[in-house]
């Protein structure tokens, strides 16, 4: 049974296409990274938003600490160039 | 899932927002230097000093109506009130249940006051005075509490709280009596027995939850402890079994009732217990000068330490709200002591002898 797979399987990866093209593949790595820092920025957002309702002044340093996780997906766009 | 938990409605608790803004306001509570000033003024000068602070609001709504000491207290317990009922508004999800199953002791204290205020025949204006509205009751409750007429009607009302069942018990005993012991042991037993339910026993160590249940048992502990010592150093022929509160871990029911018939064994078995470093100093004062006073004030500051050791080695768990928490009633408990210390005539060094400063 195996021995009759064997060839197949290696005909099969000599001729056919990858399941996922290479841009492709960099756009789930894009998408990916944004959800990563989408996840992150939702607690660093709520705290920046606790800590700006006691004292107005936190307001810029909570942003900055807000758009942080951002550069997750701009590391993750130089992928897009390399492939 | 989500690594926060989840309960109370589904919903997912919000420990980043409630936390940010909890150690904002922990950060601008009275510090050292504010308690030094604060010793060496008079009761007027107090009253204008915190009208420049946190508590301005409740100094200029309650200045027509009181003044001295009293306008400091009520503003005091007005201010606590807001930020604990702030506490509760923020929290969602087992955040809150953590965050209430706490503040209940001011609904222990509501009752008590109610009843306290119904058995001397106290208006019931000034009774809604003395109320601290942190807890869980809702104005409704509140308002039917302040509104009733005799003691029969509060344990009624009271019937669908946790204080309900065993109120209803101790009233029994009230009514062949007169006397409000009873009662008033049935509602702080209830509060604290309810304290520990339904969380787990044994819960990871390190998990938030684990700290949380240590934290509130070493609550339980010291509760127990200062009773024992107290009925060590009275002599009194009280069963100390009676006022034995479960969910401790240092002491079981048996070996608290032997324990509290020899002092010196009972500051042995602390010494010996997982407490004994944070108060081996207040134990050995304890044994010194036997003074009751100095170590009840030591328990009190190992109390406070340990929820802010807790809160920075958990950041992201109930265990900053509880810090906070502590140290407010520790600066409300202080700033009284002041008050009513300054307006006794007592000395600023006397004064600072009954402070719990960290």
């Amino acid at each position: 049974m195996i021995e009759t797979i064997a060839p197949v399987v290696n005909a099969a990866l000599q001729n056919v296409a990858p399941a996922i093209p290479p841009s492709a593949a960099a756009a789930l790595a894009v998408g990916l990274a944004a959800l990563g820092s989408g996840y992150a920025e939702r607690g660093i957002g709520a705290a920046a938003v606790g800590a700006v309702a006691e004292d107005d002044s936190m307001f810029g340093r909570g942003l900055i600490l807000t758009v942080l996780p951002e550069t997750l997906v701009i590391l993750a766009l130089v992928v897009v160039f390399v492939v | 899932m989500s690594p926060y938990g989840t309960a109370g409605g589904g919903r997912s608790s919000n420990y980043e927002y409630v936390i940010a803004r909890v150690r904002s306001r922990r950060a601008s509570l009275f510090d050292t230097d504010d308690y030094r000033k604060l010793v060496r003024m008079g009761t007027s000068e107090i009253a204008r000093f915190m009208e420049e602070t946190e508590y301005e609001t409740e100094m200029n709504a309650l200045g027509a109506r009181y003044s001295g000491s009293d306008l400091i207290e009520y503003a005091l317990n007005r201010n606590l009130a807001k930020h604990f009922d702030d506490l509760l508004r923020w929290a969602e999800g087992a955040l809150y249940s953590y965050i209430a199953r706490y503040l209940r002791k001011f609904d222990a204290w509501n009752s008590k006051t109610v009843i306290r205020g119904i058995y001397s025949g106290a208006e019931s204006s000034e009774i809604e005075d003395d109320l601290i509205r942190a807890g869980e009751f809702g104005e409704k409750r509140i308002d039917t509490l302040v509104t009733a007429g005799s003691i029969e009607e509060v344990v009624e009302s009271l019937d669908d709280t946790i204080f309900g069942e065993s109120l209803a018990e101790a009233y029994e005993v009230y009514e062949a009596e007169e006397v409000l012991v009873p009662l008033e042991n049935a509602i702080d037993r209830a509060f604290y027995e309810t304290l520990l339910d339904g969380l787990p026993s044994n819960p990871e160590r390190d998990s938030p939850t684990g700290l949380y249940v240590q934290f509130l048992q070493a609550e339980v502990d010291f509760r127990n402890l200062r009773n024992a010592l107290r009925l060590a150093r009275s002599g009194a022929e009280t069963d100390p079994t009676e006022y034995y509160i479960r969910g401790g871990k240092l002491f079981d029911e048996q070996s608290l009732g032997q324990l509290t018939a020899n002092f010196d064994g009972l500051v042995a078995a602390v010494r010996d217990s997982r407490y004994g470093d944070d108060l081996d100093a207040a134990l050995s004062a304890l044994e010194d000068a036997q003074n009751l006073v100095e170590f009840e004030r030591a328990l009190d500051t190992a109390l406070l330490e340990y929820a802010d050791k807790l809160s920075t080695r958990y950041p992201l768990s109930v265990c900053p709200v509880l810090s906070f928490v502590l140290a407010k009633e520790q600066e409300v408990d202080n700033i009284r002591a002041i008050a009513r210390g300054r307006e006794a005539g007592l000395g600023p060094d006397e004064i600072e002898q009954e402070l719990v400063i960290l």
